[in-house]
Order: structure tokens, then C-alpha cells, then sequence
């Protein structure tokens, strides 16, 4: 089902490559392992800055010729950044191959600082967060939520930044976050689409191999305590509508149980058969929608929950449903029908994600970077099929008890008058 | 030495040049009226199945706008001898998954399963399309939700921008001044009983398209979805309604006063094209270098060199009727006329000076490289496309022809269509933010300004 060539070049720097001749294009997904986790108080938010400032220009291909040479080129670009990785996307015809691998091996060997750029830059930034915290009812809660949740470990800040961290990197910050991230051998290089190993791989040797290999970042020494006891954080501002969130620390991605956390998520908010969507937005009526679920992490991660909750309910009225669905998980096994529902909706999300060669390269960076090998794609539905209910009752136990929870409120400042 | 200059930089640079065809498919006309197209393919054990019956907001009755994406919904919660609850929990089972939405032009359901479940899936699937029961507890729900969601959709500035401009630059009377979403007044005027109306209208053989594409065997397949697509009765075709065309003879400012707003979010529009209209191959790559990729003259003016803003983008809708051409972004409330004037600027050079040979180049190759990963590459996107065929009445000549067009097109012909469609005069501005912080600086805009509460019901804008 998923067939992968896989070579380490001598700098360190892994490349894997998938093909698929459906559409005659690529996807060339960078994967380096640095992310808000590898920051410092003062200087928050400078990975996901460095997603931004990859674009603008190197030694070869001086400001915006990396857009505007992939765009004339027929290809499109982004990049995301989260707490543990910065990864670079491309997706381009098979004809820009060659140019996309010097473009993307100048940048990372050879970036340049212009500061009026990096100025310019600073304002975007500033721009983004004011439209996804500041002007967003969910970014803000979601902000304050982690900043409670976690008391030591980098996870406690957001990915974007503060605010007036933003305002304050300075040259030697960037220049230093650049050295320690952008390192070959702190790389996994995914290539997939209408391409041959036979074609990829003279092309990473002549591009990539040359850039020597790097220190890699520091590891991370923080290990965030064990909650002791639940905490609470109240957001006062202008909302029509209040919101929910909680969070319950749980393990990182290759913790044993992560495929148990996984099913525990598809059982409580996976399609509307789901137990919270059932319990809280058809039978009780409390929340609009019941989101929420695990992602995998390098570092132990949380569950998170999110409520938009309906006007004229109260939060509290939803923690009251959601923790007695909580405790059901713990007490009760779940039946042989609905666990073998939930493997199902995952099995088949997972084909879903193989729909495409940007569904391909993501996964198989993924599971390259959080779990060990993207090898482990292969045993993914056998680790699921696994689980048993008993399994999820003791997981459940574990994870969801009061002392290991934090929970975020929306309290709205003022109520729109409108009627209904 | 403009066509050598041309050729040179054409040599140069990297051709997308390959052709793009739509795989073969099937299409026939059921004895309802209904048309049924099936492409098989077996990349992933897969099978996407799409329901889609004309009408959309186009069909809805005065003072019910948004009717039809709660008809759709509704559609679902509780059909045969299904509960609603019963419908989620066999298709979460199967591993299905079931989408739906309403557009302009047509509502549309979508069903994505396991190949190996194609029985069990399709029978939901026919309930749900010919057997809905609308019960009277579901619709009361789905109201209240939908009044909540209207509610939270004006605390995002950001989703509530676009709304409020429809309203301003449609006319009154005109299917697209409405998003397709209910407002709260027209929440309080659907009941159980005008839905049973709109989906007897619209769920007639005569406005139906079915197509499904992915993992199955026709011999198997075709009978099945026969059996589903044939079962509604033929019903009336919709025949859509042919307003005026938006026009304007002055530019027009309205404000949504959101007093807690750190950001200007805004649009501004002239008007555009429809779907089928001639100009449409050189207006998008007109508007691709417009404002239409990262590297466009918008985006490269307000974000890159400026830093005003994260995304400076413009719009151009391709619907049944002619839409707008829209520049949209957002920016720090101090900045709003700083960004807006910048905007204006672009867009006036843009205008009159048109595009060169290189920037042509540049756009027809970055249609042609992201189009097949865009529309062509899965099974879904594949039915979405057959169908979008159909309700614009249009064949498989428009794709296996489009990168043809593309290729044949000249500056002249971009240029001409430039000068026909991007004008700078009458614009129509729509800025949701703290009106009291930018009122005064943007009144040199329009003589014609209104502001409003974001708190007043609807998406409407006052009469000028």
C-alpha cells in the first residue's frame, strides 16, 4: 500500500520518496524538528517567525524569487509551524523538480537577514496573531489555556508568539535560531508524486549533500510536573456566545497508550454518532459543536476539549455532562459494537489521508518525525485493531481525573440583543 | 523586440505544457430526469458518491434566504426508517463519511465510503434523498443551533466581512445578496412546514445529478445508483430567476461598527463575470496576478513590501450570475485608510497599464501546474468538477480544452479584458471594524456612507 525509498545522505539529512503517477505533479514536504518547543521566554514565537522569513531570499535567489520562481514554475508553497516542527510544503509540476531542490537548498544553507525585511516581516506576524488571537474568540481561550496548563515546559506559550515578543527579536536571535533549526541532518525530506528514485536522488546528492551538517538543537530539558490539582482560567471579552475548553496531560506520540488516546478520541468526538456530540449537542443541547481529541507530540501532550456552548447555557452545565461522560469511559466497557465503530472511522480516515500526494508526504513525514520511523504507517491499523476495552477503561481512569485537568472559560462581556 | 523578448523568456523558463483530459466516464438520463455520471478508478479502496439538485439560493423565496442549507441538513436527521441518531451511527460504523452545503446554484450532498460497503452506504444514502421524515423535534433543534451559529459568526470579523458585503452589493431582490446561510430574521420565518415545501421543489428527478467516482465495478455499481437516483419523483425543473446585474453610477462606503475590533477587515468590489462568460480565461489569469497567489500585485504591495497585513487576496466569483471581482484584506485599525488607499492604488495601475508578456507566462503556468492537484487529483474532486459541469451546462470540452484556451491567449486579449472589467470608478467598500476609530479618515471614499451596529440582525445593508 505505501512503498517508500529511503536514503540518508552523508550530512545527516533524510530523504524518502514515494511515487505516485496519478497527476503529473509533486509534493516536496521539508520536515525540520524545530518549533516553539525549542524557544525561550523573550524570544516566543521565533520558529513560527523563521516560517515566514524562509521566503525571504538567500545567496542565489535573492527577496521573493522563491515565490516568484516556484509560481512562474507552475508551483504553489506554504508552511506551517507548530510546538515541535517547522515543515515547508511544495507542490509543483514534475517539470519544476530540479529548480525547487536548488531553491529549497539555498535557503537553508545561505538565507539572508535583510533587516528592513525582517521589519516587514515583524508587522505580517503581528498582523497574523491579531487576526487568529486577538479578533478570535477561540485563538485567545486557546492561548490562555495551554499558558495555564503547562507551568514549566515550553508548551505553555503559543507557537505564534506574544505579543511583545514579536516586537523584540533582535538580529542575533534569528541568526542563532537559523543555526540551530536548519541543519541537514535536523531534516526529513519527503518527496512524492510523478517522480522516479532514479530522478530524486542525483538531485538530493547534488543540491542537499553539500551543506554540512549542523550541531542540532539542544534537547529540551524541561520536564512539566505532575498536575496537582485542577486549575482554572476565566477570560472576560466581547462575545455573542461563551466557550469551554479543557486540557488533561497525557503522553507523547510514542507513548505505548497513544493508540488508546486515539481511540478514545474517535469514541467521544468522531462524527456525529460520537458520544459528546450526542450527549451535548443532540440530547442536552448544551454546546453548538464538541471538538477536540490528541495530537502527537514529541514531548508528553495533551487531550483537549472545545466547546462552543449555546446561548442561554452555562459552561458549568457542559463540564457536568462531559464529566460524567468521562467517567462512563472509566467505569464502563465500552461495547464490542462501538469500539469496533470507532476502528473503523479510523481505518478509514487513514485511507483518507492517502487520497493525495500532499496527504501522502505529510503522513509519511509524520510518522517519520513523532514515531520513530515512517514504517510504523505499516503497523498503524494492526495497533489500533489491538485495543481492547479494557484498554480504554484503564487509560480513561488514568487521564481524566480532576487533579490532571485544566479548564478555560469564555465569559462574554456583553450579549448581542438580538431575538431569536 | 517585445516578441523576441518573449520567445527568449518563454526558452527560459520552465513550460508547463502537458494537457490535462478528464478520465472517461459514463453519462446517462434516468426515466425521472435524472442525469447519472460514473467513473470508476481504484487508486484507494474508496468511493465517492455526490448528490446535487439545482436551485440552491437561487430557488429560495423572499424572506427565507438560507432555507436551503437547512433543508439539506434537515434531510438527514431522520429518513426511512431512520432516526437521525441512527443515520450518524450507521454511517460512523461503516467508516462513512456524509457532507452537505448549499451554494448559489444547487445544494449538494456528499458520501465518501469503504468500497466493500458500497451496499449498506448507498441504501443510507437513497433514504436520505427520498425519504427524509423532517421530524418536528429535529427541525426545532436545527433551528435554535442555526439562530446560535449566526450569533457566533459576528464574533469573527473575519468570516462576518463577506456576508455584509453581499449585502451591500447586490440589489434588493437579488438570490446572491444573501450568503445561503440564514440571518436571524429569516431563522425565525422557516418552520417544518416551508421546508417540506423547498425540498418537494427541490428534490425532483428533473434537478438531480448523481455522480460517483472511485473503487467499484460499473456492473455492480451502476444498478445501485440507478435504483437511488431514479427514485424521486420527476418533479418540475427549476427555472432560475434573471435579475439585473449589479451596476453601480457612484461608490458606495458602508461601516460594521464591531466597537471591540483591533483589525479593519475589508472589501471592496466592482463588478465581475459569471461562469460562462467569454472573458473568463483571460480574467483569471488577470486576476491571478492581481490578487489571486502569494506573489500577486496585492499581496506583494500590502503584505510583502508593506507589511500591513498577513494576506492581501482579491476574489472573483464564477457563479450562474455575474458576481464581483473583490479586493480583500484586513490591517491594524490605525493603518485602515493606509492599507485601503495602497490597495486602491494597485488596483488603478493594474487597470490602466494591464500586464506584460512575462507576467502572462507566469500565470498560465501557475493555473496549469496547480490545476490538477486542485480539482483533478481524487475521486471527490472529481465528482465535484462532473457536477459543477452540469449545473453550468457546460461539457467535458471545458476542461480537456481549458489548458488550450490557456495556452492560445495573448496580452492584447488579457489586456482588453482588463480594461473591460477592472474599473476603479464606483467601487463598492464594505470595512467591518471600529467605526468611531475610522469613520472620519474613510469618508474620502465614498459621499455615500452608512454605518451600522454589527449587532443589528442580518447581513443587509441600510438603504443608501
Amino acid at each position: 500500500m505505501v512503498q517508500v525509498t529511503e536514503h540518508t545522505l552523508s550530512n545527516g539529512m533524510k530523504i524518502l520518496i514515494h511515487e505516485d503517477h496519478d497527476v503529473p505533479n509533486v509534493a516536496l514536504y521539508l520536515f525540520f524538528k524545530v518549533g516553539s518547543r525549542n524557544e525561550r521566554p523573550g524570544a516566543t514565537g521565533i520558529s513560527h517567525f523563521f516560517e515566514h522569513m524562509m521566503f525571504n531570499g538567500a545567496k542565489k535567489y535573492g527577496p521573493k524569487q522563491f515565490d516568484i520562481q516556484m509560481e512562474k514554475a507552475g508551483g504553489r508553497n506554504n508552511a506551517y509551524t507548530t510546538r515541535d516542527v517547522t515543515v515547508y510544503t511544495d507542490w509543483f509540476p514534475r517539470s519544476a523538480l530540479e529548480l525547487m531542490f536548488d531553491m529549497e537548498a539555498d535557503r537553508i544553507r545561505d538565507l539572508s537577514f535583510d533587516p528592513k525585511i525582517v521589519e516587514s516581516e515583524r508587522g505580517v506576524v503581528s498582523s497574523e496573531r491579531r487576526t487568529s488571537v486577538d479578533n478570535n474568540p477561540f485563538g485567545t481561550l486557546y492561548e490562555q489555556l495551554n499558558a495555564t496548563a503547562y507551568i514549566a515546559h515550553p508548551y505553555q506559550w503559543p507557537v505564534i508568539g506574544w505579543a511583545s515578543d514579536i516586537e523584540a527579536w533582535t538580529m542575533d536571535d534569528l541568526k542563532a535560531h537559523y543555526r540551530m533549526g536548519y541543519a541537514p541532518n535536523n531534516c526529513v525530506v519527503v518527496v512524492s508524486g510523478d517522480v522516479t528514485p532514479a530522478e530524486v536522488l542525483p538531485l538530493a546528492k547534488k543540491y542537499f549533500e553539500p551543506i554540512p551538517s549542523q550541531d542540532p538543537p539542544p534537547p529540551v530539558r524541561t520536564v512539566e510536573p505532575p498536575q496537582l490539582g485542577e486549575r482554572r482560567v476565566e477570560v472576560h471579552r466581547p462575545a455573542n456566545l461563551p466557550m469551554l475548553m479543557l486540557s488533561y496531560h497525557i503522553g507523547a506520540a510514542k507513548d505505548p497508550d497513544f493508540p488508546v488516546y486515539e481511540l478514545i478520541e474517535t469514541l467521544l468526538t468522531g462524527g456525529r454518532s460520537s458520544r459528546l456530540h450526542q450527549r451535548l449537542v443532540e440530547k442536552d443541547q448544551l454546546v453548538l459543536s464538541a471538538g477536540g481529541g490528541v495530537r502527537p507530540s514529541l514531548d508528553p501532550g495533551q487531550f483537549l476539549f472545545t466547546f462552543q456552548v449555546r446561548s442561554g447555557r452555562q459552561p458549568a452545565d457542559v463540564e457536568k455532562a462531559l464529566y460524567e461522560e468521562l467517567e462512563r469511559l472509566s467505569k464502563e466497557p465500552v461495547p464490542a459494537e462501538e469500539l469496533q465503530k470507532a476502528k473503523n472511522q479510523i481505518l478509514a480516515d487513514f485511507y483518507r489521508q492517502l487520497k493525495t500526494i500532499s496527504g501522502k508526504a505529510n503522513l509519511l513525514g509524520s510518522y517519520e518525525v513523532f514515531y520513530g520511523g515512517w514504517g510504523q504507517i505499516l503497523q498503524a491499523p494492526a495497533q489500533i485493531e489491538k485495543v481492547s476495552a479494557a484498554d480504554i477503561q484503564r487509560v480513561a481512569a488514568k487521564i481524566f481525573s480532576p487533579r490532571n485537568r485544566t479548564v478555560a472559560t469564555l465569559i462574554p462581556e456583553q450579549r448581542a440583543e438580538v431575538k431569536q | 523586440m517585445k516578441t523576441a523578448l518573449g520567445i527568449l523568456l518563454m526558452a527560459s523558463s520552465i513550460s508547463v505544457s502537458a494537457q490535462v483530459r478528464l478520465p472517461e466516464f459514463t453519462r446517462e438520463q434516468l426515466p425521472n430526469g435524472a442525469t447519472l455520471i460514473l467513473l470508476p478508478r481504484h487508486d484507494v479502496p474508496l468511493v465517492s458518491v455526490r448528490a446535487v439538485f439545482r436551485g440552491g439560493a437561487e430557488s429560495e423565496p423572499a424572506g427565507l434566504n438560507g432555507i436551503t442549507s437547512v433543508t439539506v441538513e434537515m434531510m438527514r436527521r431522520g429518513a426511512g426508517k431512520r432516526s437521525a441518531s441512527q443515520i450518524d451511527l450507521d454511517l460512523d460504523f461503516l467508516g462513512a463519511s456524509l457532507s452537505s452545503g448549499s451554494n448559489r446554484q444547487s445544494a449538494w450532498f456528499a458520501l465518501e465510503f469503504l468500497s466493500k460497503t458500497a451496499p449498506e452506504a448507498m441504501a443510507i444514502f437513497g433514504d436520505i434523498l427520498a425519504q427524509p421524515a423532517f421530524p418536528e423535534e429535529e427541525v426545532r433543534k436545527v433551528l435554535a443551533q442555526t439562530a446560535d451559529r449566526v450569533r457566533a459568526a459576528k464574533d469573527n470579523p473575519a468570516a462576518a466581512v463577506g456576508p455584509y458585503f453581499n449585502g451591500l452589493f447586490y440589489p434588493s431582490g437579488h438570490p446572491y445578496r444573501h450568503s445561503g446561510s440564514p440571518d436571524e430574521l429569516s431563522v425565525t420565518r422557516i418552520n417544518r412546514e416551508e421546508i417540506q415545501k423547498h425540498y418537494r421543489r427541490m428534490a425532483a428527478g428533473r434537478n438531480l445529478i448523481f455522480v460517483a467516482s472511485g473503487d467499484f465495478d460499473p456492473k455492480q455499481f451502476a444498478p445501485l445508483a440507478r435504483k437511488i437516483a431514479g427514485a424521486l419523483p420527476p418533479g418540475e425543473a427549476f427555472q432560475p430567476p434573471a435579475p439585473k446585474d449589479p451596476r453601480f453610477d457612484r461608490p458606495r462606503l458602508l461601516i460594521v461598527d464591531k466597537p471591540d475590533a483591533t483589525q479593519t477587515y475589508f472589501r471592496i468590489g466592482m463588478p465581475g463575470i459569471h461562469r460562462r462568460h467569454p472573458d473568463r480565461i483571460p480574467l483569471l489569469v488577470a486576476n491571478t496576478l492581481f490578487g489571486g497567489r502569494f506573489t500577486s500585485l496585492l499581496n506583494d504591495a500590502l503584505r510583502v513590501n508593506a507589511g500591513l497585513t498577513y494576506g492581501a487576496t482579491s476574489i472573483m466569483d464564477l457563479d450562474r450570475l455575474s458576481g464581483a471581482i473583490a479586493i480583500n484584506s484586513y490591517t491594524p485599525t490605525a493603518t485602515t485608510v493606509k492599507a485601503i488607499d495602497l490597495a486602491l492604488d494597485v488596483l488603478r495601475q493594474f487597470a490602466g497599464k494591464g500586464v506584460s508578456q512575462e507576467q502572462l507566462d507566469s500565470a498560465r503556468n501557475y493555473i496549469k501546474g496547480n490545476f490538477p492537484t486542485d480539482r483533478l487529483e481524487t475521486s471527490d474532486q472529481l465528482c465535484a468538477i462532473l457536477a459543477e459541469l452540469e449545473i453550468f451546462g457546460l461539457d467535458r470540452r471545458d476542461i480537456d480544452g481549458f489548458f488550450q484556451l490557456l495556452d492560445a491567449l495573448t496580452v492584447d486579449a488579457v489586456n482588453a479584458a482588463i480594461r473591460r472589467h477592472f474599473t476603479p470608478d464606483n467601487l463598492q467598500f464594505c470595512l467591518v471594524g471600529n467605526a468611531s476609530a475610522i469613520q472620519k479618515e474613510t469618508a474620502k471614499y465614498a459621499a455615500a456612507a452608512k454605518v451600522i451596529s454589527i449587532k443589528t440582525e442580518g447581513f443587509a445593508a441600510p438603504d443608501f
